[in-house]
């Protein structure tokens, strides 16, 4: 239970930190963690295919489409000043949620909690990746691996000039 | 996933990962690494299906379906014509040379687990990477146009793969697996095909779109037009055909399209295979600029394949394999025959060039090997694929089909005559003073695959009967 709801909390402070980072980078980066903590929330709640399905497309894919897009940008495009302005009321919308969450949350965990004793050891997280996805997983890190050559290849052109 | 072949997809991978690290200091160990890499898979390919005991034994000793085997061939040569083309195609002060050639051979090895694959999200997955790697080729030399065109091939195939994934997802839901073996024993089966098929569409749109058949043909263009030049020729030569064709036919085999159970998607496909051709062709007629004909040259004979893989009957199963194998052969030699060009006369503009035969004889050359091919004169390997794909369609009854498909054969014949003429033939214009004919590097690549063209078409018994098998092996 305290593994589950810690799982939440994390997805909160990564969806939190994702959309508050300065550098877009950054925040592609805890986009991913966004993805692997709700894909291990998958798999806690006994959708093991939903889990590895959204860790292969969130975490692995759609993050080396962001990094790639970001290190397309310019660097001088990334000095405008933002308007931070509004992120200041962020504490006040923190409080609101976290009262809305004291009245709501509890049931709804409970609710969750009783998923996860059911289906509890029906599909470990290493038995679904390994066993049912295998083949995914080159697929996962040659994606990974273009990733990385896709920066190498555009970063020295952009240093160059 | 096909174990046997596996090593083919693990061994560019892990050249591709060495490669920054051991080009660092000195960057031409980048040219010789790739080019080792697939030079040895592909011998080593070559030692498996060309042994003369196995061509004595009809091929039957071929492991797997054959069918990835000749792709996984395909792969491994258009890749090493690229690569050993781009050696010495390459500025040598270029910054991200050691990348190019890792982004090269993760395509490969992409390309590799496409075909390997028996699996629907898996071959997502693949064809996701595959997107990936291509995007960032297609911007190699960062001129406005290769960003425009890898712009619009983002936009565009974005689309497709989300479609492909709505269509996977519906299948899990209605078939409860996602591997080919169980799709095709269900279409085998009696039961009614329901929300499968709908998946099917869906799954197939999305590949019809990353093949740039008419009408989803925007971006193709100007994603050949704009890219780097040897990107373009391992573009259009192979990834939109593995990315989209491969898995059109191989989706119309699983569908079992000649059994009638999907019979409005068949018709549907033939029609758009069609329409491609038609086309393609038509609009070959009207460009100015030999890189952008090509491309539409390009739409007009995926057309052809699309169209048998609607047919789907044995003999057009294997026209489109045979048809797809030709493709990657012409059309490799023709837009490396483009870079050439590019390199030696600055231009690719076809009102500009003229009477380049006399400074460049061999690319001249080639390249009528090439279209011939290409508009299926024979006794070059084009022809016989077209022949096969008529054929088919005239044994289906399918008279009109086959008729239109043979007039716009012609029509092919008649734009790269045009094309020949004006660009190789004729009076000689102030650019084809100046432009002496590439080094013999740039040209081994072209000659050879101009070879296995004649070879291709003068040994058709030998490829008829692997095709054969090949179609046996997935259709029955």
């Amino acid at each position: 239970m305290t593994y589950h709801n810690l799982l939440f909390v994390l997805a909160v402070f990564f969806a939190l930190w994702a959309v508050t980072a300065k550098k877009l980078l950054t925040s592609a980066i805890m986009l991913a963690l966004l993805s692997v903590t709700v894909s291990l929330i998958f798999f806690d709640l006994g959708a093991p295919w939903a889990g590895v399905f959204e860790l292969s497309v969130c975490a692995g894919l759609i993050t080396v489409l962001f990094i790639g897009a970001v290190s397309l940008i310019r660097s001088d495009e990334e000095k405008h000043p933002e308007g931070r302005a509004r992120f200041y009321a962020l504490p006040l919308a923190l409080a609101a949620f976290g009262i809305a969450a004291w009245f709501y949350l509890p049931p709804f965990l409970e609710e969750l909690a009783s998923w996860r004793r059911m289906a509890a050891g029906t599909t470990t997280l290493g038995l679904a990746i390994w066993d049912l996805r295998r083949p995914d997983l080159l697929g996962q890190i040659l994606m990974l691996a273009s990733g990385v050559f896709v920066i190498k290849s555009v970063f020295p052109r952009r240093t160059e000039k | 996933m096909d174990k046997g072949l596996l090593a083919y997809l693990l061994i560019p991978l892990l050249s591709a990962v060495i490669i920054p690290f051991a080009a660092r200091s000195r960057a031409r160990l980048a040219d010789i690494l790739a080019n080792v890499t697939l030079l040895a898979g592909l011998l080593n390919l070559a030692w498996l299906a060309l042994r003369p005991s196995v061509i004595a034994g009809g091929f039957a000793d071929i492991p797997g379906d054959g069918f990835s085997l000749l792709l996984v061939g395909a792969v491994y040569l258009v890749g090493l014509c690229v690569t050993f083309f781009s050696a010495w195609f390459m500025e040598d002060g270029q910054a991200n040379r050691p990348a190019y050639y890792s982004l090269i051979l993760a395509s490969v090895s992409a390309m590799t687990g496409v075909v390997t694959t028996t699996d629907f999200f898996t071959l997502y997955v693949f064809i996701e990477v595959l997107a990936v790697t291509s995007f960032a080729l297609i911007t190699t030399d960062e001129s406005t146009k290769g960003i425009e065109g890898a712009l619009k091939y983002f936009f565009l195939t974005f689309p497709a793969s989300a479609l492909i994934i709505v269509g996977i997802s519906i299948l899990m839901l209605s078939l409860g697996s996602l591997s080919f073996e169980t799709l095709r024993i269900f279409m085998a089966s009696d039961v009614p095909p329901g929300p499968v098929t709908f998946a099917a569409a869906l799954i197939m749109l999305g590949f019809l779109i990353k093949s740039g058949v008419v009408p989803f043909h925007a971006w193709t263009p100007d994603a050949y037009q704009g890219a780097y030049a040897p990107v373009s020729a391992h573009l259009a030569g192979i990834v939109t055909k593995i990315s989209g064709v491969y898995a059109v036919v191989k989706l119309a085999t699983l569908l079992r399209f000649f059994d009638g159970r999907a019979a409005a998607l068949s018709e549907m496909l033939m029609f758009l295979g069609l329409l491609s051709i038609a086309v393609g062709a038509l609009a070959a007629l009207r460009q100015k600029d030999f890189k952008r004909m090509l491309a539409f040259s390009s739409i007009s004979q995926v057309g052809y394949i699309v169209l048998a893989a609607g047919l789907g009957t044995p003999l057009a199963i294997m026209g489109a394999i045979f048809h797809l194998v030709n493709h990657a052969t012409f059309k490799t030699v023709l837009f490396l025959n483009s870079a050439s060009l590019e390199k030696s006369a600055g231009t690719t503009d076809m009102e500009k060039l003229g009477g380049m035969e006399h400074s460049m004889p061999w690319t001249s050359w080639t390249s009528v090997i090439a279209l011939l091919s290409t508009a299926g004169v024979p006794p070059l390997s084009g022809f016989w694929s077209k022949l096969l794909i008529i054929l088919a369609l005239w044994e289906a009854g399918l008279r009109g089909y086959a008729a239109l498909a043979l007039l716009f054969s012609l029509v092919t014949l008649a734009y790269f005559m045009v094309m020949q003429r004006k660009v190789f033939f004729g009076k000689k214009t102030q650019a084809a003073e100046s432009a002496p004919e590439v080094g013999a590097p740039l040209l081994a690549p072209v000659v050879l695959m101009s070879a296995l063209i004649v070879a291709l078409g003068l040994l058709f018994p030998y490829f008829y009967a692997y095709a054969k098998m090949v179609a046996e092996r997935i259709l029955l």
